[in-house]
């Protein structure tokens, strides 16, 4: 019996300022897939991840995380997430290690004192070895460059233990590198696993081809559905305006929007 | 001369300091460490002058015959703990910004109703506010010893058991919290007992000296260590040789040992933003030479040097 990844009800979402983020959010995705959520800058993104794992709390409705109420069961949702937030939020001030950050999220798991055992050891190893970044074992966090201490981030949810892995902008201002390594990771970890991964992205162009569920948005769901269908001339003009374009060109969809360059899918 | 040297260290005066001083260094490697960490420095100057408001509530209350049993020592860490509050409320997301405002904010509410209250407070009395900023570690006696003794266990444990949590949610808090940690409950427990221990810490050795040693080491390690063990080991022992050099040149010259200890850890930073610099130039060179020699194609060259000065910022 498959189960269902989420599930929203009528869900809004203000920010801490007052600002609606999200209105009318009706939605269904069944676990395990790969899901991508895009939508242009302040579309409500990230706060739909936040509100699924309890971060945020609803203003009305409800939103379901692998069956559990996300505002009234948020413990259970966290025992069964690995969590990516976005780069920025991560403080570079304190001289953490790169094998401490990739030790995180299983030690996170455990009860104090959270000693890393050898198994911890050999899965946050295996975990930076799938994005490149075994070599930096010993080295400090806060010295590596943007799409390193991205891929260090992205071993943390690899290396973790949980069927849920959720990923804010994990491609957001990185190399091209960084990119197609954090790419590559992703999808040979989920075709090996079974794990749902669901990830925020405003280009849907490096991940077209793993992805299985793409949400449409824009403060509310514009588009829900694979990647073909999304790919639609008039769904896009609405998230992303008039200029948006969906071009077809040697039996591939392109799509071309102000926000994210080009869109490809095949 | 080596038995003079001896007979002085032993009296009980130079062994209270000494041990005092021990005692302090071990409360800034605790704690100072991860307020640092935690890009709240300034906190320690607002703890501290947040006693004195505490100090003169308890003085008042005596004084007024509301609450005779009211020592100003329970003011002060109340008022603290107030601070600690308040400055862990505004960071609750996260963000150190908030907590340096709550900080400001409640660090001038104390003052205020510090110096509110002396007016109702007789002026003979007064000076024994101002008395509880310009401890001196000269002048410890057996209680403080104790209480600083007290604290400095309690943090020594609290870090050895903890700091991996305190870590964790000052590097990401938002990741710890989707993980299942019960990141407010750390991020509290953190601010309180630092803001406790500064408390006691104050009323024992002055606020001269604490301000001294619980921000400068840690801001210099926290520029040359590479790792987190590296900087408490280096806020120790900055902490410990400021102190002792300190005590050692108020002995030889008229001077007071918190000012020279305050100069030479403020001094310890100016030395590790220089290393930092240096080190930098040399790694930006190396860099350099290692894309030179790689002949790579000028785009590639051009972004990577792009990127390197960007991470240097």
């Amino acid at each position: 019996m498959s189960q269902m990844l989420l599930e929203a009800h009528n869900l809004s979402v203000r920010y801490p300022q007052g600002e609606v983020a999200l209105y009318d959010v009706n939605f269904a995705v069944r676990a395990p897939t790969f899901m991508a959520i895009i939508g242009p800058n302040g579309s409500g993104k990230s706060t739909l991840l936040k509100t699924a794992i309890g971060l945020l709390r609803p203003t009305t409705g409800t939103i379901k995380t692998l069956g559990y109420d996300a505002a009234r069961e948020s413990a259970a949702i966290r025992r069964l997430v690995r969590y990516v937030p976005q780069r920025d939020r991560i403080e570079l001030s304190v001289p953490i290690k790169v094998k401490d950050i990739a030790l995180m999220g299983r030690l996170l798991k455990k009860r104090p004192p959270r000693i890393a055992s050898r198994k911890d050891k050999r899965l946050a190893r295996e975990a930076l070895e799938r994005v490149n970044m075994a070599e930096f074992w010993d080295h400090p966090f806060n010295e590596l460059s943007g799409g390193q201490r991205q891929r260090v981030l992205v071993a943390r949810a690899l290396a973790s233990d949980g069927p849920l892995l959720i990923l804010d902008e994990p491609l957001a201002g990185t190399d091209t590198e960084s990119q197609r390594l954090i790419v590559e990771a992703l999808r040979e970890y989920h075709t090996e696993n079974d794990v749902s991964i669901i990830m925020v992205t405003h280009d849907l162009n490096p991940i077209h081809t793993m992805v299985h569920d793409v949400l449409l948005l824009k403060k509310t769901v514009i588009g829900l559905g694979e990647p073909c269908e999304v790919m639609d001339h008039e769904l896009l003009t609405r998230v992303y305006g008039p200029s948006a374009k969906v071009v077809e060109y040697g039996g591939h969809r392109y799509c071309m929007t102000q926000d994210s360059g080009v869109d490809r899918h095949d | 001369m080596i038995e003079e040297i001896i007979q002085f260290l032993t009296t009980p005066l130079v062994m209270r300091a000494m041990i005092g001083a021990l005692l302090i260094a071990i409360v800034a490697s605790a704690s100072g460490s991860f307020l640092v960490f935690r890009g709240l420095s300034f906190m320690t100057s607002g703890v501290a002058h947040a006693a004195l408001g505490g100090a003169a509530l308890g003085l008042f209350l005596q004084y007024t015959g509301i609450a005779p049993w009211f020592d100003p020592i329970l003011g002060a860490l109340l008022f603290s703990v107030f601070v600690a509050a308040v400055t862990g409320y505004a960071g609750e997301s996260g963000i150190a910004q908030k907590m340096e405002v709550a900080v400001g904010v409640s660090f001038a509410l104390s003052m205020s109703i510090a110096v509110f209250l002396m007016y109702y407070i007789p002026p003979t009395q007064v000076p024994q506010i101002w008395g509880y900023l310009i401890g001196d570690i000269l002048l410890l006696d057996n209680l403080d010893v104790i209480l600083l003794a007290g604290t400095a266990v309690f943090l020594l444990l609290l870090s050895l058991m903890f700091h991996k949590e305190f870590v964790y949610v000052s590097v990401d808090m938002e990741g710890s919290i989707a993980h299942g940690l019960n990141a407010r409950a750390y991020h509290y427990l953190m601010l309180l007992s630092s803001s406790l221990a500064i408390a006691l810490a104050t009323k024992a050795v002055g606020a001269i000296l604490v301000y001294a040693i619980m921000v400068a080491p840690a801001a210099a390690s926290n520029e040359v260590m590479r790792s987190v063990r590296g900087v408490m080991l280096a806020v120790f022992v900055i902490a410990l040789f400021s102190e002792f050099a300190g005590l050692a040149a108020s002995f030889a010259v008229h001077a007071s040992p918190s000012a020279i200890a305050g100069i030479i850890a403020a001094m310890s930073y100016v030395i590790a933003m220089q290393i930092k610099k240096i080190r930098e130039r040399v790694n930006g060179l190396a860099h350099l030479d290692e894309l030179r020699g790689t002949e790579a194609s000028p785009e590639i060259t051009v972004l990577d040097v792009a990127e390197q000065s960007r991470h240097n910022d």
